[in-house]
């Protein structure tokens, strides 16, 4: 446990004494919050057609129930973070394994006494903690002015934890890309591509059968979030998010141990 | 610097027949040799010749393809962990966290090896004090000059105390004054604790080493008494590379 929580220590000094993380969390609250004002213009906007009578006064009663705050703003938010999240968390994962390998302190690592499952288990560990930092930062918008429309609490948690565990099927994606190359850049793009093919299947359902469109909709990241999104929790979500992250955790192992057999 | 105290004896690094390959590539072909306990001892050879190789087979890095090695009887294929606790290991350059602080890095690296609370405050003051680092325990070990940077490296393989110390390189890309001060803090080791140090700085080796081997294209080409092994003849003679059918002398 002591050698783990060095390893701890040492990942999380190097994440927040790394701009990277600044960067990325800034990014995220500027992105978030961009998107979120743009939606609440237009929300306010398509209120004032709605609301505006023709004697230039305000009458809240021709407003249809299908324009509110939650499914005029909070849902199309949600679901534009859950694919903007695509490109930021890959800049935090990039690093985490490429830059040991290509700056040679893996080698240290790896000879220090450490075994590798207390990395790679370290290493997650910290990321992940990061990602979840992430999401309180880039929720603080959205909650706040949807705590105000009335969304309800479940609805709110039901949606943190399904955009949270999106962001971190998501970083195991990039922390598996990062454990198998060397190059930062070649782990962040590998990390793009890789979960922006498994995004979402919906497009193919048209070309396919039942079966094959049903498994690709298992296999996707989105349909998994989109029932968080809507307000329900389900089992089956949660242990799709927290499969990733297991698989995540043994492919980086696996990466490990096999260059003490490949080199 | 602060004179060096005695503290481990040492152990004993035994390979038999190890080869390593990589793909096509036979880094290491069925080296033998014995390394005794408190031992300074040479690895020599070109670059490719299989230093490195040798190394990362002994702290457990790499697995062998074939053939064994034993570092006081634990072999670091099946008990990377055992042979580990046993050995510091100062890597060819600087690889250090230039993020880090000196004392930050010194107490991960600590930790990483198991110490903690008093044991771990204990070790690290210590460390700092024998290699002269207190005066820049709390820069950025990116911001060291080189000379700084690699005793950063001797001193974080001192920290667990170990009684086997590997060094690969420890001067490359010094210059001649840092060369110098790297050279006495590895030559106030000597009998203190078993010394691995991989180089092809042939004076290197005559002022620190008691016993080298030399190895060419992964093969043992010589294996003896330092001056008896470099003085005898032209030692760069040494370096070439084996003929296929060539055999250890």
């Amino acid at each position: 446990m002591t050698r783990f929580l060095a390893l701890l220590r040492k990942e999380i000094a190097a994440l927040f004494l790394s701009p990277i993380a600044y960067g990325v969390l800034t990014m995220v609250a500027l992105v978030t919050a961009l998107v979120f004002f743009e939606h609440l213009r237009l929300y306010n906007q398509i209120l004032f057609v709605f609301a505006s009578t023709t004697m230039g006064g305000f009458d809240t009663d021709t407003i249809p129930d299908h324009i509110n705050l939650r499914d005029t703003v909070f849902n199309p938010v949600m679901d534009q973070l859950s694919m903007l999240l695509i490109i930021p968390l890959p800049l935090v994962t990039m690093r985490v394994f490429a830059e040991e390998r290509s700056r040679g302190t893996e080698e240290v690592l790896l000879s220090s006494g450490l075994s590798t499952s207390q990395i790679v288990g370290a290493k997650l560990t910290v990321t992940f903690g990061f990602v979840v930092l992430m999401m309180a930062v880039a929720f603080v918008y959205p909650v706040t002015a949807i705590a105000q429309g009335g969304l309800g609490a479940q609805h709110l948690a039901a949606v943190f934890l399904g955009l949270t565990a999106l962001a971190l099927g998501i970083a195991s994606i990039g922390l598996a890309a990062s454990a198998f190359t060397g190059s930062q850049i070649v782990a962040a793009a590998a990390a793009v591509g890789i979960a922006f093919f498994f995004y979402d299947f919906g497009w193919t359902h048209a070309f396919v059968g039942e079966d094959l469109a049903a498994f690709l909709d298992a296999i996707a990241l989105r349909p998994h979030f989109r029932r968080f999104a809507e307000g329900l929790v389900f089992i089956s979500d949660l242990t799709y998010f927290l499969g990733l992250m297991a698989v995540a955790f043994v492919l980086c192992r696996f990466a490990l141990d096999f260059r003490r057999v490949g080199g | 610097m602060t004179t060096a105290q005695p503290t481990a004896t040492g152990v004993r690094v035994v390979a038999r027949d190890l080869s390593r390959r990589f793909g096509d590539h036979l880094a290491l072909d069925r080296l033998c040799l014995e390394i005794e306990p408190g031992e300074t001892f040479g690895l020599l050879g070109a670059n490719g010749a299989g230093k490195t190789t040798f190394i990362r087979l002994v702290t457990g890095v790499l697995l062998p393809s074939s053939g064994s090695v034993h570092v006081d009887g634990l072999s670091p294929a099946k008990d990377p962990r055992g042979v580990q606790q046993k050995l510091g290991y100062v890597t060819e350059t600087s690889r250090l966290y230039p993020e880090l602080r000196v004392r930050g890095f010194l107490r991960f690296a600590g930790g990483a090896r198991g110490l903690k609370g008093d044991a771990l405050d204990a070790a690290v003051a210590r460390i700092l004090l024998r290699f002269d680092l207190e005066s820049v325990c709390d820069r950025l070990v990116g911001n060291l000059s080189k000379g700084f940077q690699q005793r950063v490296s001797l001193a974080q393989a001192f920290l667990h105390d170990p009684p086997l110390l590997i060094v690969d390189e420890p001067t490359g890309g010094l210059d001649p004054l840092q060369q110098d001060e790297v050279r006495s803090i590895l030559g106030d080791l000597r009998g203190e604790r078993t010394v691995i140090l991989c180089t092809h700085d042939l004076g290197e080796a005559r002022r620190l080493t008691s016993r080298v081997a030399i190895l060419a294209g992964g093969r043992l080409r010589r294996m003896g008494p330092t001056e008896e092994v470099l003085g005898e003849r032209e030692p760069l003679e040494l370096f070439a590379p084996l003929a296929a059918t060539g055999t250890p002398e």
